[in-house]
């Protein structure tokens, strides 16, 4: 790893720290970056005790089909976002040992069983569902001042209770870590469908770049959501479905992004005199115009995580869902409708978390964003 | 232009008629009453039972003849682009106030930013352009809606209302012209009428601007930062020119060309209908309608609706690219 360092990589280093001493001078981003790997650690945590399918389905209304790939950070994103972290380090400090301790650390903190005292949510709490508590408030912190009924007098539920009895707070914690790991994996897709597809229109032009690009418009001139909800109608309602649905709209802007970035970098004189030397077009694109320009595409996946999220939450909000019992943002802000001005914390806190959710991913990629931009780097 | 026009209506088509198990398209066309061997005559007789090219194209061609099939799940329904042009007007009020609320407030936002760079007031805007990007429209729709619909009734404040374009007691006190209850009262002289309806509109007007005019103060700061360090501005300050008629004479001008086009873009996304913020105020506009109609199944609505949506998108992206050189004496094709 370390020891023998192209030019080219050291001043990529060098770019590197630059830019991350820019970016931690910025107090909003360092908050939106406490807040993301709050809610990233508590996602890790949430799902360690219970897994997404336990919960998902307390009454058995439809079978949930959570496939292995929608709901389970444990494997694909933490591969993604330590991976990424420890490609950091290994460039900022240039040290294995840093990367290899990094790493062990998130190993421990991934695998090591949380003892049960420690637990905040109860396993089989959150899946009791008890109609004699539906809707009630017992926080006397906040006076809604709408006809809310005050829960028995026994229990304490810090956020309420949502229409099934259930505690709302622990509802929001169990839904966290479902939206955020289908946030990533649309992302993570996306871009990975970006990058291929941008990189063979950029690279062939001609006739097959003009092709994808006319596909890309077409996607751009359908109304976003109109298209997933009718996608979600088509294809039923499970999660899979309705994550393909939220990609088959996502994927253009990476393509439109990506091959923006390549073909500007194509034109740069060092592309030039790489191909004299006699690389090959594969080498030149994934080992060096590529690097060359991830920022922009990281700081597109940062704000995309938070607009996946809305999207998401919207199909589930205006009825999708397959479950309405699903912890799901979204879906929990849904059945507050019914009760608008009755229960008005059902749609409150879901909404707000994903506001905060939401805004810390923008936060860093709007920071990131500001440190790239060469206009206002002078 | 025609291209992505053809392609979408080829996804649509798809999507409404192509897969069997999903939207049946027979049912736009038969009653409850109806036999079974009546509704196969109907499917022979409309070709739902040929292959699904050859439908595409006998789709194609009766959509060309201005033939879009009717609305709703029986055949009692109207013909969808009348229902479109009903509800048309509506979307367009909500679009119009919106829009004008997120140029409003975004712009001199934006501006705010960029003259206070990196201060206070930049972080302080960019808290709040980020927060409405990340906003759910349905969240800040409710949250408004129980302020200042809810609450400031039981304060005895003055509240405004929540749902619906117009107030019911007003229905049908003045001509229909445009079918917008703003213009149309203001061209009957019923000013009452009017103020009913923009009390109506504030709040998912407001909504929609909330949401949007985050990501136009971030353009607007971005570009006017960059003309702020062009050699012209420098000029103008040397010249001794006071420093407001520098910034709005001389920068405003050429930062606002993104903003403009930008503009030109949201209005035409809004005109697309705002479904979420539409479906939360009970706004009779198209896109509530289209939401009612994915749930129904309602196929030569949806069909409808999307191309007509695509259409006014990709007109405006024509439209925005000749007001760009119009804009900008600079950029020549």
């Amino acid at each position: 790893m370390s020891g023998k360092r192209t030019r080219e990589s050291q001043a990529r280093t060098e770019e590197l720290r630059y830019t991350l001493h820019q970016l931690f001078r910025n107090p909003l981003v360092v908050l939106g970056l406490i807040l993301s790997v709050f809610f990233i650690f508590l996602s890790i945590y949430v799902t360690k005790i219970v897994s997404p399918a336990q919960f998902a389905n307390p009454l058995g209304l439809q079978p949930l089909l959570l496939g292995s790939l929608s709901v389970d950070p444990s494997i694909f994103l933490n591969i993604a976002i330590y991976g990424g972290i420890a490609y950091i380090i290994q460039r900022m400090y240039d040290n294995k040992w840093a990367t290899i301790g990094f790493l062990a650390v998130v190993f421990v903190v991934l695998y090591t069983p949380i003892p049960q005292q420690l637990w905040i949510v109860n396993p089989d709490g959150p899946n009791q569902v008890d109609f004699t508590q539906k809707l009630c408030w017992s926080n006397s912190l906040i006076n809604w001042g709408t006809q809310s009924t005050p829960c028995p007098a026994a229990s304490h539920y810090f956020l309420g209770t949502d229409d099934y009895g259930r505690d709302l707070f622990m509802m929001i914690l169990m839904a966290i870590p479902l939206d955020l790991a289908i946030a990533l994996e649309i992302v993570i897709i996306s871009t990975a469908f970006g990058v291929f597809l941008g990189a063979v229109a950029a690279w062939s032009g001609g006739k097959v770049d003009e092709i994808l690009l006319r596909i890309t418009d077409i996607f751009f001139a359908f109304p976003g959501l109109i298209l997933a909800l009718v996608l979600a109608a088509v294809l039923g309602r499970n999660i899979t479905t309705l994550t393909i649905a939220v990609l088959i709209v996502w994927w253009p802007t990476y393509v439109r992004l990506i091959r923006g970035q390549i073909l500007a970098e194509k034109s740069k004189n060092y592309v030039e005199a790489l191909r004299s030397l006699g690389l090959s077009s594969k080498r030149i694109l994934f080992l060096h115009i590529l690097p060359n320009s991830i920022y922009p595409i990281l700081v597109q996946c940062t704000l995309d995580i938070g607009g996946v999220i809305l999207t998401f939450s919207a199909l589930m909000f205006l009825g999708f869902s397959p479950s309405p019992a699903l912890p799901e943002l979204g879906n929990l802000a849904s059945s507050g409708v019914t009760y608008f001005f009755q229960a008005p914390w059902l749609i409150f806190f879901p909404g707000a978390t994903i506001v905060v959710i939401s805004l810390a991913f923008n936060l860093i990629g709007d920071g990131i964003r500001d440190v790239l931009d060469p206009r206002l780097r002078r | 232009m025609i291209f992505v026009l053809f392609g979408v209506s080829l996804i649509v088509f798809y999507l409404t008629h192509g897969i069997p198990s999903a939207w049946d398209p027979v049912t736009a066309y038969i009653t409850p009453k109806m036999t079974a061997s009546q509704i196969q005559a109907i499917r022979v007789q409309h070709g739902f039972n040929q292959p699904i090219y050859l439908q595409y194209f006998y789709w194609l061609r009766d959509v060309l003849q201005g033939n879009w099939g009717h609305a709703g799940n029986e055949a009692s329904g109207f013909p969808v682009s009348q229902v479109f042009a009903m509800r048309f007007p509506f979307t367009v009020e909500l679009a119009t106030v919106g829009t004008i609320m997120t140029v409003g407030l975004g712009i001199p936002l934006g501006i705010i930013s960029a003259l206070k760079n990196n201060k206070l007031p930049d972080h302080a805007s960019r808290i709040f352009a980020l927060t409405g990007y990340s906003t759910p429209s349905y969240w800040i729709g409710f949250v408004l809606q129980l302020v200042f619909f809810y609450y400031f009734a039981q304060w005895g404040l003055p509240s405004l209302p929540s749902h619906g374009a117009l107030s019911q007691v007003l229905d049908g006190t003045v001509p229909l012209v445009t079918r917008m209850p703003i213009v149309d009262g203001l061209l009957a002289g019923n000013l009452g009428y009017a103020w009913d309806g923009l009390l109506h509109v504030i709040l998912p007007a407001f909504t929609l601007a909330f949401i949007s005019l985050g990501y136009l103060a971030r353009i607007v700061r971005a570009s006017m930062l960059e003309v702020l360090r062009q050699d012209y501005i420098i000029l103008a300050r040397s010249k001794g020119l006071r420093e407001r008629v520098v910034i709005y004479r001389h920068a405003l001008r050429n930062a606002l060309i993104p903003a403009a086009t930008l503009t030109g873009l949201f209005l035409a996304g809004l005109l697309g209908g705002a479904v979420i913020t539409e479906y939360i105020f009970s706004w009779p506009g198209v896109g509530q309608l289209s939401l009612s109609a994915v749930f129904a199944g309602d196929a030569n609505f949806v069909a409808y609706y999307t191309l007509v949506t695509a259409l006014i998108i990709v007109v405006a992206n024509l439209v925005v690219d000749v007001l760009y050189i119009y804009l900008d004496p600079r950029i020549k094709y």
